[in-house]
């Protein structure tokens, strides 16, 4: 009978967000019903008419349920937004720090067998890397956050998730950092030796690195 | 009865503060309390008790916590705060002032001159 009268409760809040004020209320009041419930076959009432007593009991919820959904927060909305917002300038930004690792190989290409090769052109090309870098970093540092808008679990959830989140955040943002250097270092390496044929054996290594602070930030998890 | 009823849920704030003014106390243990003063004549409704709580709660007349029965019944207390004291004693001020007018002007000639008589 005690799971009739919680599955009555259920029924009632059927319409209500399940966040913790409303859970609580419902838990309250349902310890209510099953105390009053005891007592009244302490009464010596059969359970049957125990639980109709006891149901009947509740009166009408209307106020007390529009008083939980009233509260809905409105602000949830304006997050979402601005969270589309900085999806759509950062697919932007991306592709414009992409564009721009392409391009930074042209003032060596472009320059070469002029006078300029030795000083202007790897000048420029790491200008062209470090724009494309802080554009990246720049958009990773203004991803807003979630902030949690109320009581209710799923944005408990959803603010746990970001936490989680933090982890692979933190990830993305040191690899991207760690090819911006690798290309550094290629390109660096590769003037001063003139090695060609071998420097790109750096990005393998590059690879090899990132694997391992992968691994690292899984067995941290 | 129906009158009465409606009377008293007028003064469903002053009946919980004053069952709080004694001892910390929860939902049911209250109803029951006013059950038994009025000999089952009087009982709220579960939605008007939880109703009454949230909006003292709101005011800051009361305040909650969940206390930690060993029966595994997990119950919320509910206490007064020093402002809900305070409005007690006025609601039961404001009570008794509007009783004695009530007393006052729902008599009928016939019964004050039974009074004046005696």
């Amino acid at each position: 009978m005690e799971d009739k009268l919680r599955a009555y409760m259920d029924h009632l809040f059927r319409d209500v967000k399940p966040d913790r004020r409303s859970i609580e209320l419902k838990e309250e009041i349902l310890q209510n019903l099953v105390d009053k419930y005891h007592d009244l076959l302490a009464e010596g009432k059969t359970q049957e008419a125990a639980y109709n007593i006891a149901v009947a009991s509740i009166g009408d919820m209307d106020e007390l349920l529009a008083g939980l959904k009233q509260e809905l927060p409105a602000s949830r909305v304006y997050d979402d937004e601005r969270m589309q917002v900085w999806r759509r300038k950062s697919a932007l930004r991306i592709s414009v720090a992409v564009a721009l690792y392409i391009m930074c190989l042209l003032p060596p290409i472009l320059l070469s067998d002029t006078r300029f090769e030795n000083n202007l052109a790897p000048a420029l090309m790491f200008t062209l890397i470090g724009i494309a870098t802080g554009l990246l970093i720049y958009n990773y540092m203004t991803k807003p956050y979630y902030q949690r808008m109320d009581d209710s679990i799923v944005e408990e959830f959803k603010e746990w998730q970001q936490q989680t989140d933090a982890n692979r955040r933190a990830f993305r943002a040191i690899s991207s950092a760690l090819w911006a250097l690798i290309v550094v270092i290629y390109i660096l390496v590769s003037f001063w030796t003139f090695a060609w044929h071998i420097t790109w054996v750096i990005f393998l290594i590059g690879v090899a690195i990132e694997g391992i602070i992968k691994a690292v930030f899984e067995l941290k998890r | 009865m129906s009158i009465a009823s409606d009377l008293i849920r007028g003064h469903t704030d002053t009946i919980i503060l004053a069952h709080l003014m004694r001892e910390d106390s929860y939902g049911y243990k209250i109803n029951k309390d006013i059950q038994l003063k009025t000999d089952n004549k009087y009982e709220l409704k579960e939605a008007t008790l939880y109703t009454a709580f949230r909006r003292l709660e709101g005011a800051g007349y009361i305040c909650s916590y969940w206390g930690n029965e060993n029966t595994g019944a997990r119950r919320r207390y509910y206490t007064i705060s020093l402002e809900g004291r305070q409005a007690y004693f006025k609601m039961k001020e404001e009570w008794d002032e509007a009783k004695e007018l009530i007393d006052i002007l729902i008599q009928s000639g016939e019964e004050k001159e039974e009074q004046n008589g005696r």
